[in-house]
């Protein structure tokens, strides 16, 4: 099964991935996460260390127009993502190894959903 | 590098071990190198386990700790004190969530569960080896609060911070206090008058000199973050000066040739475009609907308070922070929703009590005398998901009956018809339904599946039910008025809810962080929420809940100071050639240019960081780095995650 | 030590006395204790917590409860600004000419010298005296010396005298020599400026409903002794049936139990049965897949927030909400039980077999306290429950200036709503002692 790498944030997507889990909404188990104050402060760094280690995929769930740190975080860290893609080009990496929406603090359903295509879709490409 | 670590996996009841081996993850993990122990304990955040964990702290000299339990949101404050009692810097300790994201969200599959527990126990054991002690930092915080609203709730927050010592800043956006209780009338089966209480409670307001009352006037710019936030307010003119005598008032209400529809009586009767407040409204000052005022002037001559050049003010205010308590809308059924808006005699549930009011000894509606009253319940509350409020409105069946009881006591002759979904009068509300019940009132009973119908025939209205409580008998019943029982939606304010960002459910109402545990705080710090802009509530409980916050947010600025969460950006600045891109980056200022030894670096403002990282990836000689987020620690908690 | 202990006590001025250690208590007292208040927080049973501490989840989160009230309880012990008293009664208040409350304290001995006790409970597997083990509403037994249960605060021994055999076991077993036989009942006198009372609720005994069979008919349980089969720190870690171990698989629920009814004098609705029901029927269906569980109720009250989306939850997950108010239950050789009823649905009277019952009993008030206030009033309403004098205005206020009321003391209500009269009662002291100075 592919491995996903899914960066949340403390206040808006991780309780989103806490709720899921306390409605009991399955997702698959090789999703990990890791959670950070604010999705626009994810280094490309970070999510190529990922690709390196072995991961399939990654998936930022983004803060969106709810971050609490103010507007400009979705276009900040649609800056990340696309520095992020320029380098997995180098690496050879297919761009749709990343993938990012924006999950509000109640999108439990909205999540589980995301990532269970984006597993799909994974595995699809490696067969 | 810490080298002396203590873990401790919690079975939280079973809540954890039902689904993950505990005894795997504890063996998984042992051999993990700089590991010193490892315990599981049947509750960690017990008191018991807490103390063992800082014994253990003590006694073996732990350099970090490792909690595997629930989500930190509940617990990170808990561990990081057992850490700091135990004389450990808090932020050597890991909390590692295997709870909601593992045994809970992989209930299904065990094996499955285990082993995301144990890497996810391993990650968190290689960002505690590169945890670093951090010391938190103390700020002044402004001892000054602004309550958003002056309602009941909102002037009974106002009243309890002034009572301990807080400045309050009273922020309503119409032009009179009072909100919605004074349109209710009679409020209690007790005879307590909505008018009377905001009476009251106005006065304790004013009495106060530690509350500033601003009416027509709105949030419109926030900045900064909890114990010290910059408010812009804009005060819309009132377009009257100093306090007009009654006379006058009414002189110049008569004098004003525009008429539109009166809020206050929800649309049944006109108003002028000079409004005067209501009973129960406050301050009892006119003021002018610049929305439908032609600007005539008719009114200037009958009242020389009239001032027809006023503009909108602004002005800033700082406070420490902010309590919401907007309230309510009454849901407004949709156009031949049980035929309101098409038929006559069909209004809401709000509308029914202003014509009680309006009324003296007969009750006549459209100049028709009405006798039988057909209530229909759950309008707009408990719909199908796919229609819209999924909710109970809460307050509206105890409402109902009260108001049947009421009615029969006002107007006598009286026949009240109760089409419900189920009688929801709780706790002592139940009192007021055996009134109701008493009196003589008919209950029937409907699903959502088979929905009362209405019919007109003739100039007389039916309404036809299945009735449940007679094992599904059709009946029918001609009704003189139709009254929905409409429940409550949050009061649309969408200025503030952009300007505050407080994150709603799926009732659309604003969420509260924890139900139980931190019932009137929002994930945004220093931003509460209080009353029926959480969720429908009673005016008892509004109160209830607005003392609440009162009491909370009082409890966190009373000191005048707060210790800020150390989380925040460093400079390495051997590194940093001063590019300016994390201090455009920053949304805080925080990020200033400083000169080390003649070269030019960043420099960060502690005071003024949020510690969101939004400058740590846009750095391109990797120069500055979060506490608590650095490339050591993410990069080894990838590693360990990654380990197949 | 002891008797230092005593005379520091004796001695001290509290800023607030909270009667009863359960959330509401413990919610008020925080808060005091937070704003910097001094807080004495009293407590007749032997741990804190009250009754949440006991239950297993809680609606409409089903957020374990533990989770939620454990933190709660250690920070709430391990504050510097209260002071905690357990197995301790109130016997009189009385306000002094200093417009301050004067109190007796009576502290029962625990026999046990709670600085010392590890809670090893080496003691309890050397005790020989076995009795009814009333935390776990008589499911199951305990020992004469015991610890509360599993999570108690404090996690320390006492000795249940009037079941104690004297024999001494427990003092030879027990590791840190904290036995302590000699311990007397203290007496103590302390001041208070003002009082909270939080002394919450009583359980309805459904003894007093003949027709249900309680106590005749093993397999008619009540709610709470549900609530502890299903609690994290449940005695059998299955669901059993009392009359003969097995495991049930037709369970029915008989709503009301005590409450909307005026033949056992308490014509309200209890505020948290349906739900707390509907929560127990979720986590049953979790709990034994196969199982059957109907609940027979009258009108169901999922009014709160994420209430009514709870009991539609339930409904989807095949619980059988059968609206009828139980005539009779009688009992079969084999242990099961006929339930008759008027099913309203089709109008005719039926019967129904299950093999266990459970009573969701309701709640009543626990006016007790009340006797304690000499010279002045603490009225009640005519329910019993503390009477607010400002209802809407000032929920927390009762008929003496300087005592007020926290959660189910003023009414039946639920845990959401209990946290926050707590926090209201806090406002309401912190305010009042603002005035005093």
């Amino acid at each position: 099964m592919p491995k996903i790498l899914v960066f949340s944030t403390e206040k808006i997507s991780d309780p989103a991935i806490d709720l899921a889990g306390l409605l009991k909404k399955h997702y698959p188990y090789t999703v990990y996460t890791i959670s950070v104050p604010c999705s626009s402060c994810i280094k490309p760094r970070w999510i190529m260390h990922a690709y390196e280690k072995g991961f399939d995929g990654v998936f930022i769930a983004a803060d969106g127009s709810d971050c609490s740190y103010g507007e400009s975080c979705s276009d900040r860290t649609a800056e990340v993502v696309a520095t992020t893609h320029r380098l997995m080009k180098e690496k050879g990496l297919k761009p749709s190894q990343l993938k990012m929406a924006a999950i509000c603090s109640v999108c439990a359903e909205p999540f589980v959903k995301h990532i269970t295509s984006f597993m799909k879709d994974l595995s699809q490409k490696e067969n | 590098m810490k080298k002396k670590i203590g873990v401790y996996v919690c079975h939280c009841g079973g809540n954890i071990s039902d689904h993950v081996d505990i005894e795997k993850v504890k063996a998984a993990v042992r051999d993990e190198a700089d590991v010193y122990l490892v315990k599981n304990t049947l509750f960690a955040c017990a008191d018991s386990s807490q103390k063992e964990i800082g014994s253990d702290i003590e006694n073996e000299h732990l350099d970090a700790i490792v909690v595997a339990s629930c989500s930190p949101k509940l617990h990170l404050n808990t561990f990081r004190g057992v850490a700091q009692r135990a004389g450990l810097n808090p932020y050597n300790y890991v909390q590692v969530n295997i709870r909601e994201q593992s045994s809970w969200a992989h209930s299904d599959n065990k094996t499955g569960a285990t082993e995301k527990a144990i890497l996810l126990v391993k990650a968190g054991i290689a960002k505690a080896k590169e945890s670093e002690a951090l010391q938190s930092l103390k700020i002044p915080a402004a001892n000054v609060v602004a309550v958003i609203g002056a309602g009941v709730g909102g002037m009974k927050t106002a009243i309890g911070l002034a009572d301990m010592g807080t400045e309050v800043y009273l922020i309503e956006k119409d032009f009179f206090v009072g909100g919605r209780t004074p349109q209710w009338g009679t409020v209690s089966p007790n005879g307590d008058e909505g008018a009377i209480l905001t009476e009251k409670l106005y006065k304790e307001v004013v009495r106060r000199p530690n509350i500033t009352l601003f009416t027509g006037a709105e949030l419109v710019e926030k900045s900064g973050s909890i114990g010290n936030f910059d408010l812009k307010i804009a005060l819309r003119p009132r377009f009257v000066s100093g306090n007009p005598s009654t006379e006058a008032m009414q002189r110049a209400a008569e004098a004003c040739p525009v008429a539109v529809k009166d809020d206050f009586n929800f649309g049944l009767t006109n108003r002028r475009a000079f409004m005067l407040p209501a009973q129960g409204q406050f301050p009892q000052v006119p003021a002018i609907d610049q929305s439908a005022c032609t600007r005539c002037g008719e009114c200037t001559a009958a009242c020389h308070e009239v001032d027809l050049t006023q503009e909108v003010q602004t002005i800033t205010l700082h406070v420490g922070a902010f309590v919401v308590n907007t309230g309510f809308d009454p849901y407004q059924p949709a156009q031949g929703e049980y035929g309101y808006g098409e038929l006559d005699n069909v209004i809401t549930l709000p509308q029914f009590r202003r014509l009680m009011e309006m009324n003296e000894s007969e009750l006549v509606f459209n100049g028709k005398k009405i006798k039988k009253i057909a209530y229909i319940y759950c309008v707009g509350s408990r719909q199908d998901d796919d229609e819209g409020n999924t909710y109970c409105s809460r307050y509206c069946c105890t409402a109902t009956s009260l108001t049947a009881v009421l009615a029969k006591k006002k107007f006598g002759n009286i026949i009240n018809f109760h089409f419900n979904r189920g009688i929801r009068t709780y706790g002592k509300h139940e009192l007021v339904y055996e009134a109701a019940s008493k009196q003589g009132d008919i209950f029937l009973q409907f699903s959502l599946k088979s929905i009362p119908q209405i019919e007109k025939r003739g100039n007389k209205t039916y309404v036809k039910v299945k009735d449940i409580l007679t094992a599904g008998k059709e009946l029918e019943t001609e009704a003189d008025l139709i009254v929905l029982v409409t429940g409550m939606v949050p009061r649309k304010n969408e200025l503030l809810a952009q300007q505050l960002k407080i994150p709603t459910g799926r009732d659309h109402f604003f969420n509260e962080i924890h139900m139980k545990l931190r019932p009137v705080e929002t994930v945004i710090d220093g931003v509460l929420i209080a009353g029926t802009c959480q969720s429908p509530k009673n005016i008892l409980e509004t109160v209830n809940s607005s003392m609440a916050a009162a009491a909370k947010i009082n409890s966190v600025l009373t000191k005048g100071e707060l210790s800020l969460e150390p989380t925040l950006a460093k400079v390495n600045p051997a590194a940093c050639d001063w590019c300016d891109n994390c201090s455009k980056a920053c949304p805080f200022d925080a990020i200033l240019q400083t000169e080390i030894n003649g070269k030019k670096v960043a420099r960060v403002n502690e005071s003024n960081c949020k510690g969101c990282g939004m400058c740590t990836p846009v750095c391109p000689t990797d120069a500055i780095d979060l506490a608590g987020y650095t490339n050591a620690q993410v990069e080894s908690m990838i590693d360990a995650l990654a380990e197949a | 030590m002891e008797i230092q202990q005593e005379t520091c006590i004796n001695e001290s001025l509290y800023d607030v006395l909270v009667i009863g250690a359960g959330i509401a208590g413990e919610e008020s007292a925080l808060k005091l204790a937070d704003m910097g208040y001094r807080v004495l927080l009293v407590e007749k049973e032997p741990s804190i917590g009250g009754k949440m501490i006991l239950l297993s989840k809680v609606f409409p989160t089903l957020d374990c409860a533990a989770c939620i009230t454990t933190p709660k309880v250690s920070e709430t012990a391990r504050h510097p600004n209260i002071t905690i008293l357990t197995l301790t009664e109130v016997e009189e208040i009385v306000r002094d000419t200093k417009n301050r409350f004067s109190v007796t304290l009576k502290k029962k001995p625990r026999y046990v010298v709670e600085k010392d006790c590890t809670g090893c409970q080496e003691c309890e597997k050397a005790c020989p005296a076995i009795v009814n083990d009333q935390f776990q509403f008589n499911l199951t037994a305990r020992k004469a010396v015991y610890i509360p249960f599993t999570i108690a605060n404090p996690r320390v021994a006492l000795i249940d005298i009037d079941n104690c055999l004297l024999c001494g076991a427990c003092e030879k077993a027990c590791p840190s020599n904290c036995i302590d036989f000699t311990q007397k009942e203290e007496q103590l006198k302390i001041t208070a400026k003002s009082v909270i009372v939080s002394t919450g609720f009583k359980l309805f005994d459904p003894i007093q409903i003949e027709r249900y069979g309680f106590g005749r008919y093993k397999n008619v349980i009540t709610s709470m002794q549900m609530e502890r089969q299903l609690a994290p720190t449940r005695p059998f870690n299955n669901i059993l049936r009392p009359s003969d171990g097995k495991v049930p698989d037709k369970i029915a629920y008989v709503f009301c139990a005590g409450s909307r009814d005026h033949t056992v004098g308490n014509p309200i609705c209890s505020q948290v049965c349906c739900m707390y029901s509907t929560k127990q029927a979720q986590l049953l269906m979790g709990a034994l897949p196969m199982a059957d569980v109907s609940l027979y109720y009258i009108n169901i009250r999922a009014f709160g927030k994420g209430f009514d989306e709870f009991y539609e939850q339930a409904k989807d997950m095949g619980a059988k909400y059968v609206k009828g108010k139980i005539a009779s239950i009688t009992e079969k050789e084999n242990g099961n039980l006929i339930l008759r009823y008027e099913d309203i649905a089709t109008g005719k009277v039926t019967e129904k077999e299950h093999d266990l019952v459970v009573l969701s009993v309701g709640i009543l008030a626990n006016p007790g306290i009340t006797r304690v206030f000499k010279k002045e009033r603490l009225e009640t309403d005519a329910l019993n429950y503390i009477r607010q004098t400002d209802l809407l205005q000032s929920p927390a206020i009762t008929s003496i200036e300087g005592v007020f009321a926290a959660g189910t003391a003023t009414a039946p209500m639920d845990i959401p709503d209990t946290i926050m009269s707590a926090g209201a009662a806090a406002t309401e002291t912190s305010s009042y002692l603002a005035r005093l100075s």
